[in-house]
């Protein structure tokens, strides 16, 4: 299968003035997959932000090239065949959103690509039906909660019918409650066959991937399935980024107990662990 | 309770807007005790009056109704001396790194003291003394640029902001939404050692259930402008029946315990933190050790 | 008022109450077009009576908008030292303006006549009515209909290559984030509160004094609105925003003939108030 994106070599330094250069990302090379679930994860500053504006043009490579269905996303005519295909949720709610009313937000997407009314009037009922918010269309934005005003920013993007879209830090400045909102609607989506693509630094957030990026100091340190990286919990901790909860328990008590597994991210695999070690099926 | 508290709030009420087809009531009769030394936590969901709540504790709302006696002062008369009140309550808002507007980090914390007209020598030794609280060094730190701070840095060029004011009680709203891992802990302990160390009064709200457990003694759950509940964490998180009617998150830990206790294992809910749950679970295991030592795994 | 900060509750644009009467369900366009007609004629009479039948129409579309009245005079209120200023000044000094009539004071330059007293009283109550028409027509608009209408009324004008549609989107965003500002505002405001800052106090003639204790209210706020432009432009351009370009529209309005029934309606009120010889 061809990758949706992948950038070979990439290289990206911001400019503080006209000497000093600061390099951000060093030399990347990665692909996504058509229908991955993929979080990348990394503290502040580790350039996993900038990683993720790389990949539908946002920002372009300094060195490498970043290639999008076949694309280079330095090449400024295949701009928008580029976002329509990758599309972009953005860290603060307040600031993605354009319009006074809730569908009309919906619809600046599509009224940029010309998409005809009818279509529109389709795919924006549609794309508020995914994310649930139907009933709140002809709201303003400033009366919606900060997990609304993220659906609805989401829901502007999947009118655009991408083949991918990345949420850069679209939880951070929700409440847990927020935040619980946008990731189901981010697993839904996956289950519809998008690929996702989240950067986040919040580890129950990456549990739910299919695979995880670790960034640090502008290199990918780790890539892997959830389970191959929650059991670096060392390597982790030294990054200071922390494993979930249930994965540090299992951990306190496969110390104690060999046969309980360390293997453990989600919550259900521990009860479930539990379950089978007290009634003695583990191990046999 | 033989200690007199420090902050007294009865019935309180408070409608936005009064008298206007706008009119929004926020607060309904809310009730908030805190002593001093105390840690509180207040936590509910948007629009419960959290908000409304604390902006009462300097003063920069007034009450409506009800009564707010902070440290011996009531609020509810006419005149009181705002300035000594705000100085005895720093309230640091929800991302306070916003709020920065000097160029250099010292500037920007000694603007609180100048403003109180402390002399040089005076502002400087607070500046000092807050930057160290906070954990920037101020030698290397004071004449840094604050715009080309990290995000994690500027909130602590915030916190020093208030806390140069050398307040009593400190209200924190929200302290560590936005933040990454490593800063959320370094300021969570931060705050610990103010409340412990320092001596100060601490109330801050927040959404993180572990944050919660960690830090407060005591807890205030807020709903639609009341106070509902209030006591310990492990009195807060281990009545299930009403967590479930407030809709109140609970610590990851003690969510799985939960989970256990519903499928009918014997284990206590008030287990807070990582080590805390495990031993609370390996209490299960008990009598099993023997019995699986011997089991091989393939 | 409780608080010396409630600024973004005080901030009435924007604020559409659905109640869903015929006048919200109005081609929002010819609801603007009967609201510019009318307000122009109100502006040009001078008669008592055609004032009173204004100030019927307005309280009348009141009731017919099914919003309550007390809207109206919410926006009334803030206006009346305005008014009761205007009125002072108007019957001071404007009395050798409009000397006709009957001369009841002339003392120095001080002349008040019945004329100036009707313009007085002529303008208080126009005052009035517009304020009424105006939230009448805000009220029952929501912003998007409104920055609509504005869109397509100025739309002849891109054949002159007038950037119409780009002038709508600037309009459009500006009103989307009123009401953040002033939260934000309030916020700030609240915030350096908590620091210190002073801004009620502190004698008005020092005016250097008082603007630079505004500093730390503006750079952050400017800061804020720096950031959130940068955030706007990437997430518009995300979404394929390219300037000038081609675009579709998502709302379109259709009028039907009840709509243009109830512009020739509004036509023969703007007709009859500008042109009818009143007696009074």
């Amino acid at each position: 299968m061809d990758p949706i994106i992948r950038l070979e070599n990439v290289s990206f330094s911001y400019k503080i003035n006209e000497k000093t250069k600061v390099s951000v990302l060093k030399n990347i090379s990665l692909s996504i997959f058509p229908g991955e679930y993929v979080a990348i994860i990394g503290h502040n500053g580790s350039g996993k932000s900038t990683l993720s504006k790389l990949l539908n043009g946002i920002l372009t490579p300094d060195h490498g090239e970043v290639w999008v269905h076949g694309h280079n996303t330095k090449d400024t005519n295949k701009k928008r065949a580029i976002r329509q295909a990758v599309g972009m949720v953005f860290q603060h709610p307040d600031n993605q959103i354009v319009a006074t009313i809730v569908e009309e937000d919906v619809a600046f997407g599509l009224e940029n690509i010309g998409v005809p009314r009818e279509e529109m009037k389709k795919r924006v009922d549609e794309a508020l039906n995914v994310v649930k918010m139907s009933p709140f269309r002809h709201r303003p934005p400033h009366h919606l909660s900060g997990g609304q005003k993220q659906r609805v920013a989401i829901a502007g993007v999947l009118a655009m019918q991408p083949e991918c879209i990345v949420f850069d830090e679209a939880t951070s400045m929700l409440d847990s409650f927020g935040r619980k909102e946008v990731i189901q609607v981010m697993r839904q989506m996956n289950n519809m066959g998008m690929t996702i693509i989240t950067v986040t630094h919040h580890m129950s957030e990456a549990a739910e991937a299919g695979r995880i990026i670790v960034v640090e100091d502008g290199e990918i340190v780790m890539d892997g399935t959830p389970r191959e990286i929650f059991k670096h919990k060392q390597e982790l901790e030294a990054l200071k980024l922390e494993v979930p909860s249930v994965s540090q328990m299992a951990e306190v008590i496969h110390r104690q107990f060999a046969d309980f597994s360390r293997d453990i991210i989600h919550e259900h695999e521990f009860i479930g662990e539990v379950e089978e070690f007290l009634s003695g099926g583990v191990g046999s | 309770m033989t200690v007199k508290p420090i902050i007294e709030i009865e019935n309180l009420t408070h409608t936005y807007m009064k008298g206007t087809p706008m009119e929004h009531v926020a607060l309904k009769g809310t009730n908030l005790y805190v002593e001093a030394g105390e840690c509180i936590a207040i936590i509910g969901h948007t629009g419960s009056g959290k908000s409304t709540l604390i902006q009462h504790l300097n003063g920069l709302i007034r009450p409506e109704s009800g009564r707010v006696v902070i440290d011996g002062e009531d609020l509810a008369k006419k005149k009181i001396d705002l300035k000594t009140l705000r100085r005895k309550v720093g309230i640091v808002f929800q991302n306070p790194e916003d709020q920065i507007f000097e160029k250099i980090i010292g500037d920007d914390i000694a603007y609180g003291p100048f403003k109180m007209g402390l002399p040089l020598k005076e502002v400087r030794e607070r500046v000092k003394w807050a930057m160290s609280v906070v954990g920037l060094d101020f030698e290397e730190m004071k004449d840094r640029q604050t715009f080309a701070l990290s995000g994690g840095q500027k909130r602590k060029v915030a916190l020093a902001g208030i806390l140069a004011l050398k307040p009593k009680i400190l209200v924190l709203d929200e302290p560590t939404a936005g933040l990454d891992p490593r800063s959320r802990n370094e300021l969570l302990d931060k705050i610990k050692r103010l409340n412990k160390e320092e001596k100060l009064t601490v109330i801050f709200v927040s959404h993180n259930m572990e944050e919660v457990a960690m830090l407060a003694d005591r807890v205030y759950v807020m709903a639609d402008g009341k106070d509902v509940l209030s006591g310990t964490p492990k009195e807060i998180f281990t009545d299930k029946e009403k967590l479930v009617r407030h809709q109140i998150g609970t610590p990851e830990t003690v969510q799985v315990l939960y989970r256990l206790t519903d499928l009918g294992y014997q284990v206590r809910t008030d287990a807070f933190s990582i080590t805390e749950a495990a031993d609370e679970i390996m209490k299960l295991f008990a009598g099993r050790k023997e019995g699986t030592e011997h089991v091989q795994r393939i | 008022m409780s608080s010396e900060f409630d600024i973004s509750r005080n901030i009435t644009i924007g604020q559409y109450v659905p109640t869903g009467s015929f006048i919200h369900r109005l081609d929002p366009r010819i609801k603007l077009l009967i609201f510019v007609f009318l307000v122009v004629a109100i502006a040009l009479n001078t008669s008592y009576i055609g004032n009173a039948v204004g100030l019927i129409l307005s309280l009348y579309l009141f009731w017919a908008s099914k919003i309550p009245i007390s809207y109206g005079l919410s926006g009334v209120k803030p206006a009346i030292p305005f008014i009761i200023i205007l009125a002072v000044l108007q019957l001071l000094f404007q009395g050798q303006l409009f000397s006709g009539g009957k001369v009841f004071v002339d003392y120095g330059f001080i002349l008040i006549t019945s004329e100036s007293i009707r313009l007085v009283i002529v303008s208080a109550v126009r005052f009035i009515e517009i304020i009424f028409l105006s939230s009448v027509l805000t009220l029952s608009t929501s912003t998007t209909e409104l920055t609509h209408s504005i869109q397509s009324l100025l739309s002849p004008l891109k054949k002159m290559n007038f950037p119409v549609h780009e002038i709508s989107l600037i309009t459009t965003i500006s009103i989307r984030f009123v009401p953040t500002f002033a939260i934000e505002m309030e916020k700030m405001m609240k915030a350096q509160a908590s620091r210190g800052a002073d801004f009620g106090s502190g004698s008005w003639w020092r005016i250097i004094q008082r603007t630079k204790e505004m500093f730390p209210i503006i750079i952050p706020l400017f800061n804020i609105a720096l950031a959130r432009a940068e955030d706007l432009i990437l997430a518009m351009e995300a979404r394929c925003y390219t300037p000038g370009g081609e675009r579709s529209t998502y709302s379109v309005y259709k009028a039907v003939t009840k709509d243009y029934l109830i512009l020739l309606v509004g036509l023969l009120l703007t007709l009859l108030l500008l042109f009818y010889p009143f007696p009074i």
